[in-house]
C-alpha cells in the first residue's frame, strides 16, 4: 500500500511538473484569432502547414550472417512530417516501414515490411528559451540519436555507432513523454537545455513504452550543451537519465546512464566523440553494475575539385558488465570502420564503408563490406 | 550464389554508380556585386546584430527576435550574390552544405519552418514590409531609405570593415 502510495505520488508529482511547464507556454499560444492562428500578412502562411519529406537508403551487404543481412537490402522508408499549426505551436512527426525477414504471417514468416511511428511530437514555442512538447522523442541522452534520427542521407557513415543502434539495448532510443527544451544566449557561450520526463524502457528495454509506462516510476532525462560564438562548429554537452527498469520475471533495477559528447561539426574536418556509462542498480541488493560505451568518428571533406568525396574512420567501443542481468545478451564490442562517401547530388549520396569488428578477445574478428546509396526526397 | 554475388559486384554496381555520377551536381556562379544590406521589418526591435548573432538566426538556432516576435527569414535562390555571401560569410558553408544544414534542422524538430525563398531583391522588399518578424538581405543600393538597415558588428554597408560584401 505504502509503495502504491509512493507510486501516485511520483506520478502526480512529474504530471504537476509538467503540467506547470507548459501552462504559460500554452496560454500564449491560445488562438488569438487576430494575430495567431490566422495568415501573417503577405507572407501566405496558412495554418496547418504541413511539409513532408523523405528518407530513403539502398544497402548492398557482405559480412558475416551473425552480423547482419547480406547482399541487397532495402533500407528503412521514412517519412517525416513537419506541419505548423500556428505561428507557435508545430507537430513533428516520422513514420518509418524497415524490411523484416519475419514481418508476415505463415511458417516460415513471409517478409514484408515493418511500420513504426519512430517520432509524434507536439510543441508550443514560447521563444528561444522555452519551449514546451509532448510525444514520442528520440531520446536526448546521446548526440547521435537526436542528430540523425531515421534520415541515412544525414549521417556521413552508413552505420550509426552500436551504441546507439536502432533496436539496441545499450542506450533508450526512445522516449515517451514531455520535454522542456531552450537556448540562453550565456554570453555567447549558447547554452542549451532539455529536461524531459515521460517513460523509460518497456517489457523489452530496446523498446519505450508506448503504451504506457510498465512500472510506477517515470524517466527523467536531462541534457546540457553549449555551442560556443567564438568557436563556430564546436558543440560540448553531458546528457543525466535516470529511469526504473521492469523486465518480466526479475527483480527491478535503477537505471542511471551519464553521457558525454563533444562535436566539431565542420566537415573539414567532422569529429565527433561520445562515451556513456550505464549504471544498473538491483532494487533492494547490494548488485550494482557498469557498462561503458564510447565511439570517436572523424571525416574530412576533400577539398577544391574532390570536395564531393568525405573520407571518414570510426573506432568504437563497448564493454558489458557480465554481471548485469539487465545487458544479458548485449555484446561487447571493439570495432572499426573505414569508408568514403561521394555526393552524387545535392540531396544524394553513395557510400562504401569497410568494417571489423572484435566481440571478444577469444572469438575471430569479424569483417564485412558494404555499400549505400541513401538520398533525401 | 558466391558467384552470382561477385558477377553483381563486378558489373552491376560500377554501372549503377556510374550513371548516379554522370548526374553530377549543378555548378553554382555567383555574380560579382557590392555590399549587402540585412533588412528587418519595421517592427523588429533591433538596429544592430553581431556576426554570430546573425549566423544564428540565418541557421535556425534563433527563432525569435526581442518580445517573442518570431523571425521570418527571407533568403535569395542559389545563385544570387546576395546567398553566396550570406552562406560564404556568415554561415562558412557551401550551398550543399546549407541545403543539408535546413533539410536536418527540420528534420531533427528542432524548427516546422525552414527559409522563405525568393527570387529578386523588389520580392524581399515586398515580402519584409509585409511580414512581422522577417528578415532579409539585399543589395544595398536597392536597400534605399525606406528600409531599416541593421548594423552588423556597428557598421552599415559602405562602411569600412563592412562584413557583408
Amino acid at each position: 500500500m505504502g509503495h502504491l502510495h509512493t507510486a501516485i505520488r511520483t506520478n502526480v508529482i512529474a504530471a504537476a511538473f509538467a503540467v506547470s511547464l507548459v501552462a504559460p507556454v500554452v496560454a500564449s499560444a491560445q488562438p488569438d484569432h487576430a494575430s495567431q492562428d490566422q495568415p501573417q500578412s503577405g507572407t501566405g502562411v496558412e495554418y496547418p502547414s504541413l511539409h513532408l519529406s523523405g528518407f530513403a537508403d539502398i544497402d548492398f551487404a557482405t559480412q558475416a550472417k551473425s552480423e547482419g543481412p547480406r547482399g541487397f537490402s532495402e533500407g528503412q522508408f521514412v517519412l517525416h512530417l513537419a506541419s505548423a499549426l500556428s505561428p507557435r505551436v508545430n507537430f513533428f512527426g516520422e513514420v518509418s516501414f524497415t524490411p523484416r525477414a519475419d514481418a508476415g504471417t505463415g511458417s516460415p514468416p513471409a517478409t514484408g515490411f515493418n511500420a513504426e511511428v519512430e517520432r509524434a511530437i507536439i510543441r508550443f514555442d514560447q521563444s528561444d528559451r522555452l519551449k514546451v512538447s509532448f510525444g514520442r522523442y528520440h531520446t536526448p541522452v546521446n548526440w547521435w540519436n537526436t542528430a540523425f534520427h531515421h534520415g541515412q542521407w544525414l549521417q556521413t557513415t552508413i552505420s550509426r555507432p552500436e551504441m546507439a543502434q536502432f533496436g539496441g539495448k545499450f542506450i533508450p532510443v526512445h522516449f515517451v513523454g514531455g520535454l522542456v527544451e531552450g537556448s540562453l544566449p550565456a554570453g555567447g557561450l549558447n547554452v542549451n537545455y532539455q529536461a524531459g520526463v515521460g517513460n523509460g524502457r518497456g517489457n523489452v528495454i530496446s523498446r519505450a513504452g508506448d503504451a504506457g509506462d510498465n512500472n510506477a516510476r517515470p524517466a527523467w532525462v536531462l541534457n546540457l550543451f553549449t555551442k560556443p560564438d567564438r568557436v563556430f562548429g564546436l558543440q560540448v554537452g553531458g546528457s543525466l537519465y535516470a529511469d526504473r527498469v521492469s523486465l518480466p520475471g526479475q527483480p527491478e533495477f535503477d537505471e542511471r546512464i551519464i553521457a558525454a559528447h563533444a562535436v566539431w561539426q565542420h566537415e573539414d574536418p567532422e569529429v565527433i566523440a561520445e562515451i556513456a556509462d550505464v549504471r544498473h542498480t538491483q532494487d533492494g541488493a547490494a548488485l550494482t553494475t557498469s557498462s561503458l560505451a564510447y565511439y570517436v568518428q572523424a571525416a574530412y571533406r576533400l577539398p577544391s575539385f574532390a570536395r564531393l568525396w568525405k573520407p571518414y574512420y570510426r573506432f568504437e567501443h563497448i564493454d558489458i558488465d557480465p554481471a548485469d542481468p539487465v545487458f544479458a545478451g548485449v555484446l561487447n564490442l571493439d570495432g572499426s570502420t573505414i569508408g568514403v562517401r561521394y555526393d552524387i547530388s545535392s540531396y544524394a549520396a553513395i557510400k562504401t564503408e569497410a568494417r571489423t569488428k572484435e566481440r571478444a578477445s577469444n572469438q575471430p574478428r569479424t569483417n564485412g563490406w558494404f555499400l549505400q546509396i541513401a538520398f533525401t526526397f | 550464389m558466391g558467384r552470382s554475388v561477385r558477377h553483381i559486384a563486378h558489373r552491376v554496381l560500377p554501372l549503377a554508380i556510374g550513371c548516379l555520377v554522370a548526374a553530377g551536381p549543378a555548378t553554382v556562379v555567383a555574380q560579382e556585386k557590392g555590399d549587402v544590406a540585412v533588412v528587418v521589418n519595421r517592427d523588429v526591435p533591433v538596429d544592430n546584430l553581431s556576426l554570430s548573432e546573425l549566423r544564428r538566426l540565418v541557421l535556425g538556432d534563433r527563432e525569435f527576435w526581442p518580445e517573442s516576435v518570431r523571425v521570418t527569414l527571407l533568403i535569395r535562390a542559389p545563385v544570387a550574390h546576395e546567398r553566396d555571401v550570406i552562406l560564404k560569410t556568415v554561415c562558412q558553408m557551401t550551398e550543399a552544405q546549407f541545403r543539408q544544414h535546413w533539410i536536418g534542422k527540420v528534420f531533427r524538430a528542432d524548427t516546422a519552418v525552414a527559409p522563405k525563398i525568393v527570387y529578386s531583391n523588389e520580392m524581399s522588399i515586398d515580402l519584409l514590409n509585409r511580414t512581422t518578424g522577417a528578415i532579409a538581405f539585399v543589395d544595398a543600393p536597392q536597400a534605399g531609405t525606406n528600409l531599416k538597415v541593421v548594423k552588423i558588428d556597428g557598421r552599415l554597408p559602405g562602411d569600412p570593415g563592412y562584413l557583408l560584401r
